[in-house]
C-alpha cells in the first residue's frame, strides 16, 4: 500500500508552477500593496517614505477615479447589452447544425484570435471620419458621417463596436457549448406537447443555457476592467479622458503621469472591485455542466 | 429552430462578412499605394497592388531584430508553459485533494480575474532591482508566468481523459513515476501539448501591455511595434497595415491550419471543470 501510495503524482509536481505564479502574482501584490503605502514618483530621486492611507485618501478623492469607474460601467453595460443577445443568436443558428456550420463557425471565431493591437489599428483607419471605410458606408446609406473618435458618446460606441467584434465569439462558443449539453429529448417531449419554437427557447433552452449567461456575465466584467489593447490604440482614453476606463487610468497614472504609488493604490481598489465579481464567477461556474 | 433556414443563412452570411472585413480591408491597405489608400470611395478591388508599404516596413532599422524578439520571446515562454504546466497539470488532474491545491488554484483564476496593470506596476518596479527590465529572459519568464494557467487548465482536460487503468499497469511493470509521466502520459497527452502549445503562444504573440510596460529598445515586441505608428504625427496607413499584416499572418494561418485545436483553448479558465 505504502509503496503504490509513492509512485502516485504527488503535490511536488506543482512546485515550478507555484514559483512563477510567486514571482507574477502572490510576491507583486503584496509588494503593490507594500508600495501603496509610500510616496514613490518615478520622476524624483527622493528616497520613498511612509505616507500611511494618504494616497487612497488623494485617489478616493480624485475626480478622475470617479469618472473613469463610470466610464467603465458604462462600457460593460452598453458591452454586455450587445454581446450577449448577438453571441446567443449566433450559437443558436450555428446549434441548428446547416450545411457549412463548421466552416461558418471558423470563420466567427476568427477575431478572437487576432491581435487585438493591429485590430485596433485597422479599426482606428476604418473610423477616420474623412478617409474611413465605415462613414463612406454610413454616407452612402444616406446617413450622416460621425466624428467617430473625436466626442465621448461616439468614441464609447466605437470601443464598444471594436471590443464586440473580438469578444462575441467567446460568447457565441460558451453558448454553444451550454446548448450541446442540452438533451434533444427534451425539445421532442416539448414539441410533441406542441410547444412553438418561441415557447421551446422561453421555456427549455433561456433556463438552462441562464448559468452559463451568468459565468459569461461574471467573466466579462472582469474584462471590461482589464480592456487595454484596443482602447490605447483607438482613443487612448481620449478626447481628454473621456474615454479613460479605471485599468488605462491606473496605467496613465503610473506610466504617464509617474505617480507610481498612487497608481498602487489604484490597483488594490480595482482588487477589492473584482473581488465579489470574482466570487460569483466561481458560484455560478459551478453550476455550469 | 427559432428562424428560417433563409433567415439563418442570411445571418451567417453577414455574420462572417462582418468578422472577415476588417482582416480583408488590413491587407488589402497593406498592398495598395498612397493615392489607392486614400482614393474615395474606397477601392476594394480595382487597384494595382505594390509591395512598397512592406519593403518600407522591412527597412525600419529595428524591423528583423524586432520580430525575432517576438518569435524568440513567443517559443520560450511557450516552452516553460508547457513543462512547467504539464507537470502541475497531471498532478491537478490525478490527485483531486493535496496540500496547497486550493490556493494554487486561487492564483491561477487571480491571474485570469485581475487586470495585468495591478501585477505589472509592481513587477517593473521590481524587475528594475533584479535587472530583468528589457531583457527577453525577463519578458519570457513574464510571459510564462501569465499565461502557465491556460496552460494547466487546457492540459488538465486532456489528461484526465486518459484512463487510470493505462497507469496501474505501467505501475505493475515496475515502472517509476517519472518513467511513466514521460514514456507514457506525454505520448499519450501529444494532442494536448500541442493544442496547448498553440493556444499559449497566440496568447504571447497577441501580448502587449506587459512588453509596453517591461521592453525598452532591446526587446520590444511586434504588437509595441505596431503600436508606435500611431504615435507618430503623421498617420500612414499603408506602412501600418503592412505592419499589423505582418503581426495577423501567421495567427491566420494557424487558424486554418488548426482550426479544431483551437476551440478548447479559448474557452479555457471560464467554467471549472
Amino acid at each position: 500500500m505504502l509503496r503504490r501510495k509513492n509512485l502516485r503524482p504527488v503535490a511536488q509536481l506543482t512546485i515550478p508552477t507555484w514559483i512563477f505564479l510567486a514571482l507574477v502574482v502572490l510576491i507583486p501584490f503584496f509588494y503593490g500593496v507594500y508600495l501603496s503605502f509610500l510616496d514613490i514618483n518615478l520622476a524624483s530621486f527622493l528616497p520613498p517614505s511612509f505616507v500611511g492611507f494618504d494616497n487612497y485618501k488623494a485617489v478616493l478623492a480624485a475626480s478622475e477615479t470617479w469618472s473613469t469607474l463610470r466610464i467603465t460601467l458604462i462600457i460593460t453595460f452598453i458591452g454586455l447589452l450587445t454581446q450577449i443577445p448577438i453571441g446567443i443568436l449566433l450559437a443558436l443558428v450555428l446549434h441548428e447544425n446547416l450545411r457549412g456550420t463548421k466552416v461558418f463557425r471558423s470563420i466567427l471565431i476568427t477575431p478572437m484570435l487576432l491581435t487585438p493591437v493591429a485590430v485596433g489599428l485597422t479599426y482606428r483607419f476604418m473610423f477616420d471620419t474623412d478617409l474611413g471605410v465605415i462613414n463612406w458606408a454610413l454616407e452612402s446609406l444616406g446617413i450622416e458621417r460621425v466624428n467617430w473618435l473625436g466626442s465621448q458618446t461616439s468614441a464609447l460606441f466605437a470601443i464598444t463596436i471594436v471590443d464586440s467584434w473580438q469578444s462575441i465569439p467567446f460568447v457565441m462558443l460558451l453558448v454553444l457549448a451550454a446548448l450541446t449539453a442540452i438533451s434533444p429529448s427534451l425539445y421532442e417531449a416539448a414539441r410533441v406537447d406542441g410547444a412553438s419554437a418561441n415557447q421551446i427557447f422561453r421555456r427549455i433552452t433561456l433556463p438552462l443555457i441562464t448559468p452559463t449567461l451568468l459565468v459569461i456575465t461574471m467573466i466579462k466584467i472582469m474584462d471590461f476592467l482589464k480592456l487595454f489593447d484596443t482602447l490605447f490604440i483607438l482613443t487612448r482614453g481620449g478626447p481628454g479622458n473621456a474615454t479613460t476606463t479605471l485599468g488605462l487610468w491606473t496605467y496613465k497614472t503610473g506610466f504617464v503621469f509617474l505617480e507610481f504609488s498612487r497608481a498602487a493604490a489604484l490597483g488594490v481598489i480595482i482588487t477589492i472591485i473584482t473581488l465579489p465579481v470574482y466570487f460569483l464567477w466561481r458560484r455560478a461556474s459551478r453550476g455550469v455542466r | 429552430m427559432i428562424l428560417k433556414r433563409s433567415a439563418s443563412y442570411s445571418l451567417l452570411f453577414l455574420a462572417s462578412f462582418l468578422s472577415l472585413f476588417p482582416l480583408f480591408w488590413t491587407i488589402s491597405t497593406s498592398i495598395k499605394d498612397r493615392v489607392d489608400t486614400y482614393s474615395l470611395p474606397p477601392k476594394f478591388f480595382s487597384f494595382t497592388p505594390t509591395l512598397k508599404n512592406y519593403t518600407s516596413l522591412f527597412s525600419l532599422e529595428k524591423f528583423w531584430q524586432i520580430y525575432s524578439n517576438s518569435i524568440i520571446i513567443t517559443l520560450g515562454s511557450t516552452l516553460i508553459c508547457l513543462v512547467v504546466g504539464s507537470l502541475a497539470a497531471y498532478a491537478l488532474a490525478r490527485k483531486p485533494k493535496f496540500r496547497g491545491r486550493t490556493p494554487l488554484e486561487g492564483l491561477m483564476i487571480a491571474i485570469r480575474a485581475l487586470p495585468a496593470i495591478v501585477l505589472l506596476l509592481p513587477i517593473y518596479k521590481l524587475s528594475s532591482y533584479l535587472g530583468l527590465y528589457d531583457s527577453k529572459i525577463g519578458l519570457i519568464l513574464i510571459f510564462a508566468g501569465f499565461n502557465i494557467p491556460f496552460a494547466i487548465w487546457l492540459l488538465m482536460s486532456f489528461f484526465e481523459q486518459i484512463p487510470v487503468e493505462i497507469e496501474e499497469s505501467a505501475r505493475v511493470d515496475g515502472a517509476s513515476t517519472f518513467k511513466m509521466f514521460t514514456r507514457i502520459i506525454l505520448p499519450l497527452a501529444a494532442p494536448g501539448l500541442v493544442a496547448t502549445g498553440i493556444f499559449v503562444s497566440l496568447l504571447s504573440w497577441n501580448e502587449f501591455l506587459i512588453p509596453v510596460i517591461m521592453a525598452g529598445e532591446n526587446s520590444k515586441t511586434l504588437p509595441v511595434l505596431v503600436a508606435s505608428f500611431i504615435s507618430n504625427r503623421t498617420l500612414d496607413w499603408g506602412p501600418m497595415a503592412a505592419a499589423a499584416t505582418v503581426a495577423l499572418i501567421p495567427i491566420v494561418l494557424l487558424t486554418v491550419v488548426i482550426q479544431r485545436w483551437l476551440v478548447a483553448g479559448l474557452s479555457s479558465g471560464a467554467v471549472k471543470e
